[in-house]
């Protein structure tokens, strides 16, 4: 920790934490609720005399991110969820071509153009992959402006260590309000150790050829590469599963919840306790690798779970497939942008406990 | 304690600088602010709101709920957001014809008449606003306000903003004494 506590806006903070990170290439396409982070970039990476570019649509700043991936650069893009959308068939060949990078999602109302409004409806589309084949991306989940800056600092290096691309999924509420952060030290990209699978300079260094490609026609290859990728995944959830719990020792009812939903679950929680109910909170921030074992955990102690999202009920099926019928499972949620209000959630949790006041 | 500001009036008037002042302040008097602001086509009508919330301790839901202050500027800010009022202190300007229907508490401070008479720029007024809440709610010291003003407002006008602070604040004592 290098400094004061600063007041920010979330999409900035991302940015601050992203230049900080030794990011060397930002590609970017305007989209609301992520346009502050775009334009921080635009300043900073400039002023550094680093890689800004404002692409000509979200499809070409996403190749863009696997050329300047490809010779070893941190790269980023960031965008709001129809342009991710846009972006998936150039995440699926990141994934394919097993290059590092990191994408943000600062997640509005969906389907469609849908709205502006923050909306957690992106999650199977952050955890399945996203585009076409076998893949996953590592999906980060902050719920503050100093969590979205800490975790996007890191995504870069978890991003490099198992070279998978690394998603921080965060919303428009996350993305557009200020509070307090607190920034790591600045790493010098010049400083950061040269990648074994970098291409460019070869005649220089005279070493043999390297290919980036997601391409191979051969099936038996394809598939022995697939397989040596999903092994590498079986690490990634045995190092990187992350979460956070909140009185679940004694607990009744667990809400499970992330992001902005985690924060109004956390009120809810108090407001519940204060009444006599036991509640807790189990809060995934990594949403792939999904915390199931911990809450598989929880399960065979006897608890319930109330799944709380801004959507139409999508984390709910993992949770399920964590609980593996050991305990009921409801779930609660908003959408279109709307946000639940912690007397929403409270009223849940009294109906489920079956103690309405 | 969680304390929550709703700053209204009419797009222009510099609420959201207001806002983001009041938050930076109390973050300088070591506490917790979270400040959210409508984006989008709500953000590019004539209307204008901001939110502050502070607490001592982690802040959870990031809006404001149920306010303890709404500072009202303009008719409309204060016909839409007034009524919302639960409890709380309503902080409106004298150019604001009130409605006896509200039934908060509701102090009547002259910020629009001081901004252009007393400092000598109506478009301070924000900053006269900030130092009526900050003076009215008592959550912030003077010198943080004061510190927040100088890193917050486009270079070259500090001392008139840190006038229109002093004036703000003033307006405050006068009307809880």
């Amino acid at each position: 920790m290098s400094e004061e506590i600063r007041l920010m806006k979330g999409d900035e903070a991302i940015g601050e934490a992203a230049v900080r990170a030794g990011c060397k290439a930002y590609f970017g396409y305007p989209i609301t609720p992520q346009n502050e982070l775009t334009a921080y970039m635009a300043k900073h990476m400039l002023d550094k005399g680093r890689t800004f570019i404002q692409a000509e649509s979200e499809v070409a700043a996403i190749n863009m991110v696997y050329g300047a991936a490809s010779t070893g650069a941190r790269a980023m893009t960031s965008s709001s969820s129809p342009g991710i959308s846009l972006k998936q068939e150039g995440i699926s060949y990141l994934c394919g071509a097993d290059l590092p990078c990191v994408i943000v999602n600062v997640a509005r109302s969906g389907p469609g153009l849908g709205g502006i409004s923050p909306s957690q409806g992106d999650y199977f589309q952050s955890t399945r992959g996203g585009g076409h084949g076998d893949y996953h991306t590592i999906v980060l989940a902050p719920k503050s402006v100093q969590e979205a800056a800490d975790l996007t600092y890191e995504a870069f290096s978890i991003s490099e260590r198992y070279r998978i691309p690394v998603l921080v999924l965060a919303d428009g509420l996350i993305g557009q309000m200020m509070e307090g952060v607190v920034f790591k030290d600045e790493i010098d990209p010049a400083s950061l150790p040269p990648e074994p699978f970098a291409v460019g300079h070869q005649a220089e260094t005279g070493r043999p050829n390297r290919h980036v490609t997601s391409i191979n026609l051969v099936p038996e290859e394809l598939e022995k590469q697939n397989i040596v990728r999903f092994e590498r995944y079986g690490q990634v959830k045995k190092e990187l599963t992350r979460y956070e719990e909140v009185q679940v020792e004694d607990a009744d009812l667990v809400l499970v919840a992330y992001g902005t939903a985690a924060r109004v679950c956390l009120g809810a929680l108090q407001d519940a306790r204060r009444k006599g109910l036991k509640v807790g909170l189990f809060r995934p921030i990594t949403l792939w690798p999904f915390p199931d074992a911990a809450i598989g955990r929880l399960a065979g102690k006897g608890s319930r779970f109330l799944s709380v999202e801004m959507s139409m009920g999508q984390m709910v099926e993992d949770v399920r497939l964590a609980v593996n019928g050991r305990a009921p499972v409801d779930f609660y949620g908003r959408c279109g942008g709307m946000v639940p209000s912690e007397e929403e959630v409270l009223a849940e949790i009294e109906r489920i406990l079956g103690k309405r006041s | 304690m969680r304390v929550e500001f709703r700053l209204s009036g009419s797009g222009g008037q510099g609420l959201l600088l207001a806002g983001i002042v009041l938050a930076e302040a109390a973050i300088v008097d070591g506490k917790n602010a979270v400040q959210t602001q409508s984006y989008g086509p709500e953000a590019r009508g004539g209307s204008s709101k901001a939110e502050v919330i502070i607490s001592d301790e982690e802040i959870d839901y990031p809006k404001a709920t149920d306010p303890d202050y709404l500072l009202a500027l303009t008719d409309d800010a204060y016909q839409t957001y007034g009524s919302l009022m639960k409890k709380g202190t309503i902080i409106t300007d004298s150019s604001v014809k009130l409605d006896p229907k509200m039934g908060v508490k509701t102090i009547v401070l002259p910020i629009l008449q001081t901004a252009r008479e007393a400092v000598g720029k109506q478009v301070v007024a924000n900053i006269v606003a900030l130092g009526a809440l900050g003076g009215v709610s008592g959550i912030v010291s003077r010198q943080a306000l004061e510190q927040s003003v100088l890193s917050r407002v486009p270079k070259g006008t500090g001392e008139l903003n840190l006038k229109a602070l002093a004036a703000g604040l003033a307006l405050a004592e006068k009307a809880i004494s």
